[in-house]
């Protein structure tokens, strides 16, 4: 009954890290114009648990900035750009921020999925006492 | 004749001593109890995540959580309530 309730409790913890993720992502597209933005990507890690270790649940881990180098835009008037006519725009990829979106999608799907599975055993459990 | 009746009074003495409550029932209640505290402050858990939700504290995944949890546990109460007056009415209904 509890390793039930604790898995639901993992899918939560799930689909609040994907959440998170997918405003990372929402934060990289809305900046993609931004001169010298570097996107952020987010890291995953195990939550600890006070007594036993490791409590199974997943935290949002640091987020970590792309060194990547920035994209040279050539547009001579605009005001950051140098000498050759050159500014720093920010290294914001659409295709792979669309791909993470979808990643983080499917990934909530599936924590989704566990929740109801696992509250759909807890109710058939109680179907059975119920007869 | 006197015997026979004195022989009734004494199987009827006994009978009331093995159908009566048992001397110690300490440990069933405070298995009730400890359910019964657990059940409260589940629902105590839920309603406090639903509050803070509404006020945009809480994340919506913990009110989910917290709320499938309280419905777990209010299902649990209600069959285990189901069963024992069933089997309190079964007992009325007997025959005597």
């Amino acid at each position: 009954m509890t390793d039930l309730l604790q898995s639901m409790g993992m899918a939560a913890s799930g689909m609040e890290a994907q959440a998170m993720r997918l405003r990372h992502v929402s934060e990289n597209i809305a900046n993609a114009d931004t001169p010298g933005y570097h996107r952020k990507v987010m890291s995953f890690r195990e939550a600890m648990d006070g007594s036993s270790g490791l409590s199974g649940e997943v935290l949002p881990g640091p987020v970590r900035l792309d060194r990547r180098d920035l994209t040279k835009i050539y547009d001579p008037g605009h005001p950051l750009a140098d000498a050759t006519g050159h500014y720093d725009g920010s290294n914001v990829d659409l295709v792979i921020e669309i791909a993470d979106a979808r990643e983080a999608q499917r990934s909530y799907e599936a924590n989704l999925r566990m929740f109801d599975q696992a509250r759909q055993m807890t109710q058939s459990l109680f179907e059975l006492l119920r007869r | 004749m006197d015997i026979t009746t004195s022989i009734a009074a004494r199987s009827y003495a006994q009978a009331r001593q093995a159908a009566g409550p048992s001397p110690k029932p300490d440990g069933a209640a405070g298995g009730f109890a400890k359910l019964a505290e657990s059940f409260a402050e589940t629902l105590a858990q839920g309603e406090m995540t639903a509050k803070a939700a509404m006020t945009g504290k809480a994340d919506p995944h913990a009110l989910v959580q917290a709320l499938a949890a309280s419905e777990t546990a209010v299902q649990t109460v209600v069959t285990v309530r189901d069963k024992v007056v069933e089997a309190y009415q079964e007992i009325l209904r007997m025959p005597v």
